[in-house]
């Protein structure tokens, strides 16, 4: 990158550039010898400035001088630029020259901003597809209850119009089911409710045995339609975290979907995954997803976590990386390790800090 | 067949499910055995059962599709009818292809799955007629002797009895008697009669 150098005197004022800082600030080179470098400073960074040289002449305290520095630069036309500026000294005394190299960060600052659009976006995205794979899992679970009601209320009709005295008992006792298949309809609802209060992102006090719950008709979903046992181990005495739901859940998902594809080519009677949470510090709760698959090679240990990197024919290659993000926000780490060659597999895990009282 | 009756055999892992059904196919006198897995359902089943199997597709442990394959290997006759959910359209699709006899979507129309079932119930009671009338066939053909047979052969091709008693060089007289007892033993009631029991034979 070609980068404008400036040479100012002790006082500031500039004593030569080269051709690019023109074309950075949009002067001619001989418009901008014997100008102050505030010139081509924007707004704070323009007093500021001043006073560093000022204050460096004075204490020898370095503010910018071989350290490096982000400021607004500005150009003649007066508008302003994200700008890298590193300076360095040059001889002593009256003889002493301070050498700047500008660097215009606005191509950088975009494509940061950029990045970490696209990762919002993603997060989105997932969040999104979660949303609609849990309504679809709820809409399984609800076409049970919903079967059986549609089922005994078609026999109470066939029933009442038989007419006959054992028919009634048969109604009595089809309408109690009706009635108890209602309820668990609207449990299912119930627990859809509590899933998508806490999707606007938001921390809320919970705890974990509580937002893993949630997210286990889902993970049974899957395990179940690849015939495997799922074993379910939360306690419900770990102590609250502060976390955002959702995203935790998306977390648990993650890896769970991870161990089932993980598992592929492994026998029908190995199949096996297991979540499982426990305090490992005074303040920190681990909740790992343990299979039976071909674990983590070791090509595969150090790209894991890296956007874009997948093992998978289908893979998009983001879970893990938005996992660990999640994971980080929440002021936890998300890891793995293989399991001893007896049992196979991998286990992924992540902590969370819990709940300290103020 | 009075020691074992046509039945439903209802394989779901929802007991909700499992006990509507029995108290729907009860409403129009079908008789039910309900299976909570499919593990359940293999370890019980019997090649002399009869009537037809109602099968979620989407169970832990063994699923729908493997209990059907594994049907398929112990030379299953019962129709299979498929329960599945609402996103189970592949699945189901794949269950036709292995011969499934059809499919119902949950919730389901109970008429619509009384008529489906009351289908396979008749197919079955079909299969199972015309195994019989097989059985039936073979066991008369089996009193013959090996001369009657010779006849019958004949018969049933349509030859006259002139000519078949001048390819077996005994009296056109003899071939009568032997074509009489033919029909007594094998119980035809007539000439077509007999030229599809020949039919059944060959089968």
């Amino acid at each position: 990158m070609v980068e404008s150098m400036i040479v100012i005197d002790e006082h500031g004022t500039i004593e030569r550039v080269n051709k690019v800082t023109g074309d950075m600030f949009g002067y001619r080179p001989d418009e901008l010898v014997g100008q102050s470098i505030g010139i081509l400073m924007a707004g704070a960074d323009k007093a500021r400035h001043g006073n560093y040289l000022n204050r460096y002449k004075q204490t020898g305290i370095r503010r910018i001088i071989g350290i490096g520095r982000e400021v607004q630069a500005q150009r003649k036309d007066g508008s302003s630029f994200p700008a890298h500026i590193a300076v360095g000294e040059v001889g002593a005394g009256n003889t002493r020259r301070f050498v700047g190299l500008v660097r215009d960060l606005t191509e950088q600052r975009q494509s940061e901003e950029e990045a970490l659009r696209q990762r919002e976006e993603m997060v989105n995205v997932s969040r999104l597809s979660m949303m609609g794979e849990m309504a679809a899992a709820m809409a399984h679970e609800l076409n049970q209850p919903l079967t059986a009601i549609a089922n005994y209320a078609a026999a109470s009709i066939r029933l009442l119009e038989q007419g006959t005295a054992d028919s009634l008992a048969d109604v009595r006792d089809a309408l109690q089911e009706i009635k108890d298949q209602a309820h668990r309809a609207g449990d299912v609802i119930q627990r859809t409710r509590s899933f998508t209060k806490s999707a606007d992102g938001t921390r809320t006090v919970t705890r974990i045995h509580e937002v893993a719950a949630l997210i286990r008709s889902l993970a049974t979903l899957d395990t179940k339609a690849n015939n495997i046992q799922l074993n379910w181990e939360i306690p419900a005495d770990l102590p609250p975290i502060v976390a955002d739901s959702v995203q935790i859940q998306q977390i648990i998902l993650n890896l769970v979907r991870n161990a089932v594809d993980a598992m592929e080519n492994t026998p029908a009677d190995r199949r096996q995954i297991s979540v499982t949470a426990k305090l490992t510090a005074p303040h920190e709760i681990r909740l790992e997803v343990s299979d039976r698959g071909t674990g983590v090679s070791e090509a595969a240990a150090a790209n894991v976590f890296n956007a874009f990197y997948t093992t998978k024919s289908a893979g998009m290659g983001m879970g893990l990386a938005i996992c660990r993000t999640i994971a980080r926000a929440h002021g936890g780490q998300l890891g793995f390790r293989n399991n001893e060659p007896e049992e196979g597999g991998a286990t992924f895990f992540f902590t969370l800090p819990t709940q300290v009282n103020n | 067949m009075p020691s074992n009756p046509a039945k439903v055999f209802v394989v779901d892992d929802d007991q909700a499910v499992r006990n509507s059904l029995r108290l729907l196919f009860k409403t129009v006198n079908i008789d039910t055995a309900t299976f909570e897995s499919g593990d359940a359902f293999l370890h019980e089943y019997d090649s002399d059962w009869h009537g037809c199997i109602l099968l979620d597709i989407r169970m832990p442990g063994t699923s729908g599709l493997e209990v059907q394959k594994m049907l398929r290997e112990r030379g299953n006759t019962l129709p299979v009818i498929f329960i599945t959910g609402h996103g189970d359209v592949p699945m189901a699709v794949e269950a036709m292809q292995l011969g499934a006899f059809d499919f119902v979507q949950k919730p389901f129309r109970d008429q619509e799955l009384v008529d489906r079932v009351s289908q396979a119930l008749s197919q079955n009671q079909q299969q199972q007629d015309s195994f019989l009338h097989q059985r039936h066939v073979q066991a008369c053909y089996a009193e013959l002797t090996p001369r009657e047979k010779e006849v019958m052969q004949c018969v049933v091709k349509g030859q006259a009895n002139k000519v078949i008693a001048m390819d077996l060089d005994v009296s056109q007289r003899t071939v009568e008697i032997h074509r009489a007892r033919v029909m007594e033993k094998m119980q035809a009631r007539s000439l077509a009669d007999l030229v599809r029991m020949s039919l059944v034979l060959n089968e």
